[in-house]
């Protein structure tokens, strides 16, 4: 447990600057998400199993959201890494969130993890605790490209193959905050089929990611059937960059392309 | 469970979920894994990806069967052929592991005996499949280091069910695929719970772990724990007991968490001994069909509005945690239990279901080092003896519970009712991906109704061409026990003659025509094959369809 966290957390709520903090419990050896209101509660927080990677984490962001729903008046304080930090960039461009409303306890991730997420930038600005890593170039990606357009083709229709169409990578992707979905329209991927139409299914989801995709891995982690989805979406990061200039969550003010429309 | 138990001397997956991932070879059998088990179905694609050679043994072309090295397309009922035709291969080509079988099991040369007549033509002419895939699954399954087996209701919803577990059983024992990691037989359970049920006696032959009821020094250490008098008789079995309703041997029956008007086979003849009885009580989380016909309903707590413990397919027993309170009168089962026994006048008084479990270990040998405290992250798996014990990942160690392994001869046998001028068609019934059992709390979900929301017979495209039906017309499906109505859909999963309906819809229910003809050990229906013949409709006509 980071001694760091406890204490920047216990600052805020003790000074009545947050109404909670949204992080992590561990209790009788399961690790959930937790709302601390009191500053005696903190003994309990947990940074979950942080350091390697394949741990199971929670879109805290998803979350924040949630929370800000119930209570738009209030101000909370949320545990972050790299990527929720990109994510709530973006859910601020996008106003999902309101950015004077939330403070973030920055966590830093180990190189292993950072390694394993192939992670463009391990470590959020907001920084309190936790190493300030070295961006990591993906091979995952380079990997794929370098089959030939048939044989990539074949790849990822094998990989989709094994969809059960349990929606898991759109239900915990904090980035998937639209009220009606493509994905669930019939005339697009015909219902009562697995695996669901393939490629269209997968396909429609990762262009819908365009743009909004932070590369936070929870999709992947949540795939009961191992899909690669976190190399498609990194694909399509990629495109976004090279394409438009564009790096999703990098900063606050630049609008994303596909946002250019003002929204009074 | 019973086909295991006479084999080894008990009846569970002898390994875990994760072993499966580090099998080289994986022998699916009358499972729909990825749509039934999909948990289970990444480990089956995990190995997949590490190598493994995947075979699928299933009459229908399931999704599985997109990440297999062999799909094997059985005709219905003919699993015995099929095993003993992979047996007859392995021991002609001495694939056998010699060792294994000396050392641990007994009567190998009766197996050997039966297991001659099955050649591979002869196996091949019954079950459909050719000589070369045949061969083909033998060398896979024989030849791997480690090979194991997963099945489910496709092996033991048959009258020859517990022949079927048996001859899995055997072609384990006969390759020395037992007792080690990544290896051996493992029936996946249909329910979150279900092995829980059985550990806990929710059988009409034993107590807790197993403990038979005719054993004496059984009952004297239940009667000295209850301070009662407890019978040595065997009771009936759930399909045994709706006869007894209509011979009048039984007037009052509680259903707990049960639906038998939908999931139970003839499911007409159910309705008919349900509204026999002279009481009935429903315990329920939803007012179901079988809720309807109840003198009284009592509302039991949902799996989030209660406390205990869940053990699963791989006898690992979880502590569950309340997350939210049960809605209005609604109680968890245990109260309601102990509620009626009090005022039947053997007073309970648990305090909680951690009373209950401390009870549970006292009394069970196999659960005897289970505690709530032990319980927590990930949580044990029986046998775990003693609280120091760390509880058991793979069963049959260096010895089997009944010592050594038994072979035995099975025969194979036709299902009961074939196919035949008059019902034509072969009736096979499973499940459907987004929905579970008769669709009690998955139908009452938005987004998986949404996905499929009425029943379909699944049926081969000549065949309906020959009956001139199209996709999504409407047909009048009967069997000797009675007809409903369905749509059709148009597909090659099966073969000609062969037709599948999904079991979950009470508006076309499939079990109204399945046979209930059971096992004679296990007593477990013929879910998987009836004999139908089948009509199209006029839509208008839907209403006559199902009889009332």
């Amino acid at each position: 447990m980071s001694t760091k966290i406890k204490e920047a957390v216990r600052a805020l709520l003790t000074e009545g600057k947050i109404k909670g903090f949204l992080g992590l419990r561990e209790e009788k050896g399961n690790i959930m998400p937790y709302l601390f209101c009191d500053p005696k509660e903190l003994d309990a927080l947990s940074l979950g199993d942080w350091k390697k990677p394949g741990d199971t984490r929670y879109p805290l962001n998803q979350l924040m959201i949630k929370l800000a729903m119930a209570y738009p008046n209030e101000t909370f304080a949320v545990l972050i890494r790299g990527c929720d930090e990109r994510g709530l960039k973006e859910l601020f461009k996008w106003k999902q969130l309101d950015e004077e409303k939330i403070v973030l306890i920055g966590l830093g991730c180990p190189d292993e993890l950072a390694k394993a997420c192939e992670c463009e930038k391990p470590f959020p600005d907001s920084l309190i605790d936790g190493p300030k890593g070295e961006k990591v170039d993906s091979q995952k990606v380079a990997q794929v490209e370098g089959m030939d357009l048939d044989t990539r083709l074949q790849f990822w229709k094998a990989e989709f193959n094994r969809c059960i169409k349990c929606f898991g990578c759109r239900n915990i992707c904090p980035m998937c905050f639209c009220n009606e979905c493509s994905i669930e329209e019939d005339q697009l991927v015909g219902t009562g089929e697995i695996p669901p139409a393939n490629p269209t299914f997968h396909l429609a989801r990762a262009i819908h990611m365009v743009g909004r995709c932070i590369d936070c891995g929870l999709c992947e982690e949540a795939c009961p059937a191992d899909i690669p989805l976190r190399t498609l979406y990194k694909k399509v990061g990629e495109i976004i960059h090279q394409e438009f200039g564009y790096k999703t969550g990098l900063s606050v003010d630049e609008k994303s392309p596909f946002n250019i429309i003002e929204v009074k | 469970m019973a086909g295991l138990a006479a084999v080894f001397g008990s009846g569970a997956m002898t390994n875990s979920i994760e072993e499966i991932e580090n099998a080289d070879c994986i022998l699916i059998i009358g499972s729909n894994t990825s749509v039934a088990h999909p948990l289970i179905a990444t480990r089956v694609f995990r190995a997949k990806a590490k190598g493994a050679k995947v075979i699928v043994a299933d009459p229908r072309r399931i999704p599985i069967i997109l990440q297999s090295d062999l799909h094997l397309q059985q005709n219905l009922g003919t699993d015995v052929a099929l095993i003993n035709g992979l047996m007859h291969i392995i021991l002609k080509k001495g694939w056998q592991d010699q060792t294994f079988i000396d050392e641990r099991t007994e009567n190998f040369e009766e197996l050997k005996k039966v297991v001659e007549h099955y050649s591979p033509e002869k196996v091949s002419e019954i079950t459909g499949i050719s000589v070369e895939d045949l061969e083909k699954a033998a060398e896979y399954y024989a030849k791997a280091e480690r090979a194991t087996i997963l099945y489910t209701m496709g092996i033991t919803q048959h009258t020859t069910g517990v022949d079927n577990v048996k001859s899995l059983a055997h072609l384990a024992m006969l390759t020395g695929n037992l007792g080690k990691e990544s290896t051996g037989i493992n029936p996946l359970r249909g329910q979150n719970n279900v092995q829980g049920a059985c550990d806990m006696g929710g059988l009409p032959n034993v107590y807790t772990g197993y403990q038979a009821v005719v054993d004496q020094a059984v009952k004297q250490k239940f009667e000295e724990a209850w301070g009662a008098t407890l019978s040595d008789k065997i009771g009936l079995t759930a399909t045994e007991m709706f006869p007894a309703v209509l011979n009048g041997k039984m007037k009052a029956l509680v259903i707990l968490g049960e639906n038998p008007v939908v999931s139970d086979a003839d499911c007409l003849h159910v309705e008919k001994a349900l509204k026999a009885l002279d009481f009935l009580l429903v315990i329920d989380i939803f007012k179901t069909p079988t809720a309807e016909m109840a003198h009284v309903v009592l509302p039991g707590a949902a799996f989030a509005e209660k406390e205990g413990t869940f053990s699963n397919t791989e006898r690992r027993v979880q502590l569950l945690r309340k997350a939210a309170e049960p809605p209005g009168e609604a109680k968890p089962d245990w109260q309601i239990i102990q509620e009626l026994s009090s005022r039947f006048g053997y007073p309970m008084d648990y305090a909680s279901p951690r009373a209950i479990m401390e009870e549970i270990a006292k009394l069970t040998p196999s659960y005897g080092g289970i505690t709530y405290d032990r319980l927590q992250g990930d949580g044990l798996q029986w046998p775990c003896p003693n609280t120091e014990h760390p509880g058991t990942k793979f069963l049959h160690q260096g010895r089997f519970t009944r010592g050594k392994g038994l072979f035995s001869a099975i025969e194979y046998k036709p299902a009961a009712e074939m196919a035949d001028e008059e019902y034509p068609f072969q009736l096979t019934t499973g499940r459907v991906h987004v929905h579970y059992h008769t669709g009690t709390m998955t139908r009452n979900s938005p987004s998986l109704e949404r996905e499929i929301s009425e029943c379909f017979l699944e049926m081969h495209p000549e065949d309906a061409s020959e009956l001139k039906v199209g996709e999504g017309d409407w047909v009048m499906i009967a069997s000797r026990r009675g007809s409903v109505s369905s749509r059709v859909k148009l597909t090659d999963v099966a073969g000609r003659k062969t037709v599948f309906m999904p079991f979950h819809f009470l508006e076309s229910r499939a079990n109204i025509l399945t046979n209930p003809t059971f096992d004679p050990v296990a007593k477990i229906p013929e879910f998987k094959v009836c004999a139908v013949k089948i009509e199209k409709m006029d839509r208008s006509d839907k209403s006559i369809s199902s009889p009332p």
